[in-house]
């Protein structure tokens, strides 16, 4: 049985947020949520939300420069940023396959460069901007 | 001859140390605990409680891999630096052997198997009816249908050990052939099984330099990955009619 995708449309970077904690609240162990959108499309801040949810007191930051950011929780959340890589083989050389193995939440922006290394069953989220209202986003959640 | 052996490429970590045939020391911890807190302080305190200080070690033996990528690289990294100070020989080991060199005496085929996610398995064959396992085939990542086929091919009793072994029995119930999953006991590879065929492999002449010890993580090759999961998800490959 399919689920159906799950529309929003956020104003701010607030209710972005907000959109992101709502999807953290339902994660569990093993879940990978892989985003999509441009820069400045505000996927750091609906991670930000996944943590919350997740309930995570640990400040979010992007893991543009560390690649992959590990927060501790009642279940661990790992964030990655694969903006960087440019190959399986690169995504395979951080670790990846082991962070899939330790019951944790992944959370990937920039998964555009990796989709060959995303198994089936990951949650997808698109983020899109370039509206007339520049904070203005639509997103889309995908099972 | 001691050998200091250590086995990092699962959850658990273990280190052993061999001496002229003899287990003098095993130590083994499976507590969610990351290698990176647990490998050093383990050699440390099974070395100090053996009173057999690292300088009268002869050999370091790790497992190279398949495994955990992280895990692999701790170990081949502990033993290396262990190595260095003192120019010391060292066994890079493959896991699957460590893991069949713990069943020895076992009639037909010892099939090491381990998960590696996307319907495969790393896997190699041995023949372990004598007292040293002898290697059928090299280390593979093989897809699950495919090392299923060879098996029923080869025709052999089969016993599996390793983390993938369940999985390889519960899709093998309906064959021919006789399966035998290992007892827990028996399943997983320990760092007396890296000394023990590090001991083979001195023995032939097998050891290295710290300098070349390396880990071997065996991924197939992505096409022939992509290949794999497509079958699985009932698609055709890409050379299907």
């Amino acid at each position: 049985m399919a689920i159906e995708p799950a529309y929003y449309r956020s104003l701010r970077t607030e209710m972005t947020e907000e959109i992101g904690e709502r999807l953290g609240r339902c994660l569990r162990p093993g879940d990978v949520v892989a985003l999509f959108g441009d820069v400045g499309a505000g996927k750091t801040a609906f991670i930000r939300g996944i943590a919350r949810g997740m309930g995570i007191s640990k400040p979010v930051t992007s893991p543009t420069y560390t690649i992959v950011n590990e927060y501790d929780g009642p279940v661990p959340l790992f964030h990655f940023d694969m903006y960087r890589l440019r190959s399986a083989q690169e995504v395979f050389d951080i670790g990846w396959e082991d962070y899939l193995g330790r019951g944790g939440v992944c959370a990937v922006e920039w998964s555009s460069n990796i989709l060959p290394a995303l198994e089936n069953g990951y949650i997808r989220v698109d983020i899109k901007s370039g509206f007339e209202d520049p904070d203005m986003r639509e997103i889309t959640i995908t099972y | 001859m001691k050998i200091l052996a250590l086995e990092t490429s699962s959850k658990a970590v273990s280190c052993a140390l061999w001496a002229d045939g003899v287990c003098a020391a095993f130590s083994y911890q499976n507590s969610g605990l990351t290698h990176s807190r647990t490998l050093m302080p383990m050699i440390s305190n099974m070395l100090g409680s053996a009173e057999t200080p690292l300088d009268r070690v002869d050999v370091i033996a790790c497992s190279r891999g398949p495994g955990s990528f992280t895990g692999l690289r701790i170990g081949v990294a502990a033993a290396k630096g262990m190595a260095w100070a003192r120019d010391l020989p060292c066994a890079g080991v493959s896991t699957l052997e460590a893991m069949a060199a713990q069943s020895a005496a076992v009639p037909g085929i010892v099939a090491a198997v381990m998960d590696a996610r996307r319907n495969q398995f790393y896997n190699a064959l041995f023949d372990c009816s004598g007292t040293v396992p002898v290697r059928l085939c090299e280390d593979r990542a093989v897809g699950i249908d495919d090392l299923k086929k060879e098996l029923i091919r080869m025709g052999k009793p089969v016993f599996l050990v390793g983390d993938g072994a369940e999985l390889c029995y519960t899709m093998m119930k309906d064959v021919e052939i006789s399966v035998t999953l290992a007892a827990e006991g028996h399943r997983w590879q320990t760092a007396w099984g890296v000394a023990l065929c590090a001991a083979a492999m001195a023995q032939r002449g097998e050891l290295t330099t710290a300098a070349a010890l390396t880990p071997v993580y065996l991924r197939l090759p992505q096409a022939e990955r992509e290949r794999l999961e497509k079958l699985s998800a009932g698609q055709p490959g890409p050379d299907a009619q």
